[in-house]
C-alpha cells in the first residue's frame, strides 16, 4: 500500500494532532482551559479566607439561590458556584465574574427575560443581595478581603431557625416538680401550664377564677415558686399579704384590678428576674413604683386606675 | 340461644357498613396494587417534629404549650375588608403626586390584569397630606390622627404582596392560606395548636361590623376547613345576645336545659361508640360549650360594664353594632383568655363608583370609624399589660393601584383606585414584633415592591413563629398531605419583623 | 467455490456499512446540536442512534456472517495475542482488536442514548423518560450522560488513531472496505463461507427497532 509511515513518525503525528486539538479546545472553551491548567498544576486552586467577605456574605447567597443547579448535584452550563475556586473557573463560556460579567448581568435581568437567573419563576435576588454581590465583584471578586472591611454592605440578616429540643432532657428537667404540677393542675384546672414544650418554666394564670382566688390559694403554689416564670393574678382577691416575694423566678407579672396597695411594692422590688409588671386598676400609687422603674422594670399602670 | 341484645348490636354494625366503608377499604387495596414505585420521588428528609395535638375529646380546646417559647399568647386580627388604599394612608409617594393626572405609562399596564381598569387610566396622586410622626419618623397621612400617636408601637410592612386580585379569593388567601374554600382559617389553626385559656368561651371569636354585609368570601374565612369543626370561628354579635338563640327559651330553666343536654350527650356518645366519627365528639363538646357560654358570654361581651371614660376613648356606644364596640369587646375577650379574636370592617373598596366607596368620601368615613377605636385598643392593651403578648394585625387583602380607576374606560366622577395585588401595607403591634419599624419598600410610583417582598404565607409563618410554632410542624393530615396554613410553597419567617 | 470477480470480494453487507456511517454522522450531529443548544435535533438524533444501535444488536445475531458477534468477538487471550502481533491470520470481517473496539463503542453509545432518555437540564429540556425517575436520579444520569460523552470522545479518538495506524503504518486500508464492502480475496480464507442476509430483512429488523423505541417512548410518556 502507498504511504507507509514509520510507527514513530505516526505516533509523533498523533501526539501533535492530539495536543493541537486540546489546544484548540482550550481556546474555544475557556472553562476547559482553566480546568486543564488547574489539573496540570499550572494554576493554583483558589481558596477564600473563612472570614472574607466572600465566605461570610457571598457564599451563603450562592448556596441559597444558585448551587441547586450550579453545584455538585448538577452544573448547568458547566458552571459551579459551590466553591471559590469553582466560581473563578467559570462555565462553558469562560469567566463569569467581573463587575459587568455574565453572572452579574444575568442576575440583574428582569425576571421575564429567558436568560434571567435564577430562572423559571424562582425568587430573584433581593436588592440587598444584589448589592452584596455587586460589592464583591467590584472589589475584584477576591477571597482575602475581610467581611468587616467592606463598607456600605447591607446588614446581614440571618434566617430564622426553629429551636429544637430533646424531649427527654426536658422531661428530666421537669421531673423534680412534676408531681406538684400534676397535683396543683388537678386542684386548679386550667391555671397551670408549661411555658413551652421545650421548657420547664411554668405559667400560672388565675384570671378566670376571679374573686375565688386569694392569698391562701396562692400559698398553695409555693412548691412551684422556683420555676414560675409568668404569673397573672388579675382580678383575683389577693391582698398585700400575698406571698409574692416567693416568686423568685417570675419574669412577667400581671396584677391588674386587684386590691393591692403600695405595701406590696417591697416584695415586688425583691424579685430578681422581674422584667414586666402590670398593676393597672390596683391601688398602688404611681410614686411607689418609681423604684421598680429605676431598676429597669417596665411597669404598666399605677396611680391612674384606668 | 343468642342474646338478642348481641344480635341487635350486630345488626346495627352490619347496617353501619355503608357503601362508603366498602369502597374505602376496596380502594385501598386496588390502589396499592397499582402503586408504581418508579413514580415515587425520593422522600425529602423532613426533619419536622411530629407534634401531638390530641386532647381529651371532652375538652377539645384545652391548652397545649407551644413547641418553643411564644412571644404572643393571643391574636387580635383587624381585617379591613375591601382593601384600604395604602397610597392614601401609609405609603407616601411624592413622585406619584408630581405625576398626578398624567396618563399611566404603558409599562404599568402591559401584561397585567385589572379588576376594572381598562384602556389608559390616569395616575392618581395621594389624596391627603402626609407627614412623619413618632420617634420612628414613620410617614402617615392625616386620615388617621389617633393611630399617628401609636406609630412607635407599630411594625409596618409596606411590601406585602399577593397573587389574588379579587376580594373573595384574596380574603381566603389572607385568612386560610389558600385562595379556594375548604382550608382551615388562621384562628382555627391557632386554636387547634394552642387551645384556648378560657373553656367557657369559644377559642376563636369573630366580630363583624359592616352594616350586615359579611366579607366577600363569607363564613369560610373563619371556618375550620378540614380541621375538626370545633375549631371554627364563632361569629358573635356585639349588640344584644352575643350568639343568637344562646339563651334558653322562656320557661326553660337552666336545670331543665342541663337534663336535655345530658340526654342528647348520651345519644351522641352511643353514636360515637358505633361509628367512631370524631365530629360526634365535637358536637358534644360544642353543646357543652354553649351551655357554659350562657353564663359567661353575655358578661364578656357586655360593654355597659366599662366605665364611661373607656367608652369615650373608644367611641363605643352600647346597644349598637360598630367597629368601636367590637374593639372594646375584643379587649375584654383578650383579658378573658380568648385565643383568637377577629374583627371585620367592610367598606374600604375605594373604587370611586358609589360615593360611599370613593377615596375622598367613603374611605374618609371608614377612617373616622376605625381610627379612634384601633388606637384606643392598642393603648388599652398596653395599659393593661396585654399588648406585649397580644399580637395585633391590621390589614386588608390587597392594595390599591396608583392609577385613577376608570371603569369601562371612562373617567370617574369620584376618586377611586382599582385592586392592586403587587403591593400593599399591613401593620402589626405587640406580641413580639419590632415596634417602630417600617419594613419593605415600593418603587417611586407605589407600583412594585423593590425591597423585601413579603408573601402572605411569609406573614403567616411569622405570626405562627411568634405564637411559638414552626409553621411546618403545625400540620394536619388530609387528602394525603400534611396540610399547613402556609401551604406547599416555601414560606419563611421574616427576621426583621421580630423584636 | 464461487468465482472470484477481480481482486476484491464483498465482505461487508450494505446494512452494516450504512449503520457504520450513519452512526458516525449521528454522533457528530448529536455532539454539535447539544453544544449549540438545538435540543430538538439532539433528541431526534439520539433516538435515531438508539434505534440504529438496537438494530445492530439484533443484526449481530441475524445479519450477514461478518456482521455477527460470533464472527468478531474473541476471548481476551486471543485479543491480547493479536495486539502483540502474534496473530498472523487475515480476517474477512473485524480483527479481534477491531471487534473489541466495536463492542466498546456500541456499549458506550448505548449507555449514552439510554442515559439521555432520562436526562434533564432542570429547566426547559429533558429526555422523554426523565419524569419516570426521581429528580435526583435524573440529575445523576444527566451527569453520567455528560461524563460518558468524554468516554465516547476518547474511544472515537482511539478508533481513528487505530484505523490511521492500519492505514499509514501497516498499509492496510480499512476505510475503503467499510464504504465499498469489498476486501482483497486474500482476506477470505479457504473454505470460509460468507452468508449475506437479504437487506430486506435488515429493513424489517430496523423497523422493529424503531417500533420498539417508539413503544418505549409511548409507554414512558403516557
Amino acid at each position: 500500500m502507498a504511504g507507509r509511515v514509520s510507527v514513530l513518525a505516526y505516533a509523533g503525528g498523533v501526539l501533535l494532532l492530539t495536543i493541537g486539538a486540546i489546544g484548540a479546545a482550550m481556546l474555544l472553551r475557556p472553562g476547559f482551559a482553566a480546568s486543564v491548567r488547574q489539573v496540570t498544576g499550572l494554576e493554583p486552586v483558589r481558596a477564600a479566607a473563612a472570614d472574607s467577605f466572600y465566605a461570610v456574605r457571598v457564599a451563603p447567597l450562592f448556596d441559597q439561590h444558585c448551587t441547586g443547579c450550579h453545584g455538585e448535584r448538577s452544573a448547568k452550563g458547566q458552571l459551579r458556584l459551590d466553591s471559590f475556586a469553582a466560581a473563578w473557573r467559570g462555565g462553558r463560556h469562560g469567566d463569569v465574574l467581573g463587575a459587568d460579567g455574565e453572572l452579574y448581568r444575568r442576575i440583574t435581568l428582569p425576571p421575564s427575560d429567558i436568560k434571567a437567573m435564577p430562572p423559571d419563576g424562582k425568587q430573584p435576588l433581593s436588592r440587598d443581595e444584589l448589592t452584596v454581590i455587586r460589592l464583591w465583584l467590584a472589589g475584584g471578586a477576591r477571597g482575602d478581603v475581610p467581611a468587616s472591611a467592606v463598607k456600605n454592605a447591607p446588614e446581614l440578616v440571618l434566617p430564622v431557625t426553629f429551636p429544637s429540643f430533646d424531649p427527654q432532657a426536658v422531661a428530666r428537667q421537669r421531673a423534680r416538680l412534676a408531681g406538684d404540677v400534676v397535683r396543683l393542675q388537678a386542684r386548679f384546672p386550667g391555671m397551670i401550664a408549661y411555658e413551652s414544650q421545650a421548657s420547664d418554666g411554668i405559667e400560672v394564670s388565675a384570671i378566670l377564677a376571679g374573686k375565688r382566688f386569694g392569698d391562701a390559694e396562692l400559698q398553695a403554689f409555693a412548691p412551684l415558686a422556683s420555676r414560675i416564670v409568668r404569673l397573672d393574678l388579675s382580678g383575683t382577691a389577693i391582698t398585700d399579704a400575698a406571698p409574692l416575694a416567693r416568686m423568685t423566678a417570675v419574669i412577667r407579672m400581671r396584677l391588674a384590678d386587684t386590691a393591692l396597695t403600695g405595701n406590696i411594692v417591697p416584695a415586688l422590688e425583691s424579685l430578681p428576674k422581674l422584667k414586666v409588671l402590670t398593676v393597672t386598676g390596683s391601688a398602688i400609687p404611681a410614686q411607689a413604683l418609681d423604684g421598680l422603674r429605676r431598676k429597669g422594670v417596665t411597669v404598666h399602670g399605677g396611680g391612674d386606675g384606668a | 340461644m343468642m342474646d338478642p341484645k348481641f344480635l341487635f348490636t350486630d345488626l346495627a354494625q352490619i347496617q353501619a357498613q355503608t357503601r362508603r366503608h366498602f369502597l374505602g377499604w376496596g380502594a385501598g387495596g386496588l390502589g396499592a396494587f397499582f402503586l408504581n414505585d418508579a413514580m415515587r420521588t425520593e422522600a425529602q428528609a423532613a426533619a419536622v417534629q411530629k407534634l401531638n395535638f390530641t386532647r381529651d375529646p371532652a375538652t377539645p380546646l384545652s391548652t397545649l404549650p407551644p413547641p418553643f417559647r411564644a412571644r404572643a399568647k393571643r391574636v387580635i386580627y383587624l381585617h379591613m375588608g375591601g382593601a384600604p388604599s395604602q397610597l392614601d394612608l401609609f405609603d407616601y409617594k411624592p413622585t406619584l403626586a408630581r405625576f398626578h393626572g398624567h396618563d399611566c405609562p404603558q409599562s404599568f399596564l402591559k401584561g397585567k390584569r385589572f379588576a376594572f381598569i381598562s384602556g389608559i387610566p390616569k395616575l392618581l396622586g395621594p389624596q391627603f397630606p402626609f407627614h412623619q410622626a413618632g420617634q420612628s419618623g414613620t410617614w402617615i397621612s392625616d386620615r388617621m390622627p389617633h393611630l399617628q400617636g401609636k406609630l412607635d408601637e407599630i411594625c409596618m410592612v409596606k411590601s406585602m404582596k399577593t397573587d389574588q386580585f379579587n376580594h373573595a379569593p384574596a380574603q381566603l388567601l389572607v385568612h386560610t392560606g389558600d385562595p379556594r374554600t375548604g382550608h382551615a382559617s388562621l384562628g382555627s389553626w391557632v386554636t387547634y395548636g394552642l387551645g384556648s385559656e378560657n373553656q367557657n368561651l369559644p377559642g376563636f371569636i369573630v366580630l363583624v361590623s359592616s352594616g350586615g354585609i359579611t366579607a366577600n368570601a363569607g363564613k369560610p374565612l373563619w371556618g375550620s376547613g378540614f380541621l375538626p369543626s370545633v375549631y371554627q370561628g364563632v361569629q358573635c354579635r356585639s349588640a344584644g345576645e352575643p350568639v343568637l338563640y344562646l339563651d334558653n327559651p322562656k320557661d326553660v330553666s337552666r336545670a331543665q336545659r342541663r337534663e336535655v343536654l345530658d340526654a342528647v350527650d348520651e345519644i351522641n356518645r352511643q353514636t360515637h361508640r358505633q361509628f367512631g366519627n370524631p365530629e360526634t365528639v365535637a358536637r358534644i363538646a360544642q353543646y357543652e360549650m354553649a351551655f357554659r357560654m350562657q353564663l359567661e358570654a353575655s358578661d364578656a361581651m357586655d360593654i355597659r360594664r366599662e366605665p364611661a371614660a373607656t367608652l369615650a376613648r373608644y367611641g363605643a356606644e352600647p346597644g349598637k353594632t360598630s367597629y368601636a364596640n367590637n374593639c372594646l369587646v375584643a379587649r375584654r375577650l383578650a383579658e378573658r383568655g380568648v385565643r383568637f379574636i377577629q374583627l371585620y370592617h367592610w367598606g374600604w373598596d375605594s373604587h370611586g363608583t358609589p360615593t360611599d366607596e370613593g377615596v375622598n368620601v367613603g374611605m374618609v368615613n371608614r377612617c373616622r370609624e376605625t381610627d379612634r377605636p384601633t388606637a384606643a385598643l392598642l393603648s388599652d392593651l398596653k395599659a393593661r399589660g396585654l399588648l406585649e403578648d397580644t399580637l395585633v394585625v391590621w390589614g386588608g387583602e390587597f392594595g390599591r393601584t396608583p392609577m385613577w380607576e376608570n371603569r369601562g374606560g371612562q373617567e370617574m366622577a369620584f376618586i377611586g383606585r382599582d385592586h392592586h395585588p403587587s403591593a400593599f401595607t399591613i401593620w402589626m403591634a405587640g406580641g413580639g414584633v419590632k415596634a417602630g419599624l417600617v419594613h419593605g419598600q415600593t418603587d417611586d410610583m407605589g407600583y412594585e415592591i423593590v425591597q423585601d417582598p413579603v408573601e402572605v404565607r411569609d406573614l403567616h409563618a411569622t405570626m405562627l413563629y411568634l405564637l411559638g410554632f414552626d409553621h411546618h410542624a403545625l400540620n394536619y393530615p388530609y387528602q394525603g398531605l400534611d396540610q399547613k396554613l402556609t401551604g406547599v410553597k416555601p414560606a419563611r419567617v421574616i427576621p426583621q419583623l421580630l423584636a | 467455490m464461487a468465482p472470484k470477480r477481480g481482486d476484491r470480494i464483498l465482505v461487508w453487507d450494505s446494512p452494516t456499512r450504512l449503520f457504520h456511517w450513519s452512526v458516525v454522522a449521528l454522533v457528530f450531529v448529536s455532539w454539535l446540536s447539544a453544544d449549540r443548544g438545538y435540543m430538538t435535533v439532539h433528541l431526534w438524533s439520539g433516538l435515531a442512534l438508539l434505534s440504529l444501535l438496537l438494530f445492530r444488536l439484533a443484526w449481530g445475531f441475524f445479519g450477514s456472517t461478518t456482521a455477527r458477534f460470533s464472527n468478531f468477538l474473541h476471548t481476551p487471550p486471543r485479543i491480547l495475542n493479536y495486539l502483540r502481533g502474534k496473530d498472523k491470520l487475515f480476517y474477512a470481517g473485524h480483527n479481534p482488536a477491531g471487534g473489541l473496539m466495536v463492542l466498546m463503542l456500541i456499549g458506550v453509545l448505548l449507555a449514552q442514548a439510554v442515559t439521555g432518555l432520562f436526562s434533564t437540564d432542570s429547566l426547559r429540556f429533558s429526555g422523554p423518560l426523565a419524569l419516570l425517575v426521581s429528580e435526583d436520579l435524573s440529575l445523576r444520569l444527566t451527569s453520567l450522560h455528560g461524563a460518558v460523552f468524554n468516554l465516547i470522545l476518547a474511544l472515537v479518538w482511539l478508533h481513528v488513531v487505530a484505523v490511521g495506524f492500519y492505514l499509514l503504518v501497516k498499509g492496510d486500508n480499512l476505510i475503503r472496505p467499510m464504504i465499498t464492502g469489498r476486501k482483497p480475496a486474500s482476506y477470505v480464507s479457504e473454505g470460509q463461507r460468507l452468508v449475506f442476509t437479504h437487506p430486506f430483512i435488515a429493513l424489517l429488523v430496523l423497523a422493529a427497532a424503531v417500533t420498539l423505541v417508539a413503544g418505549i417512548l409511548f409507554w414512558g410518556t403516557t
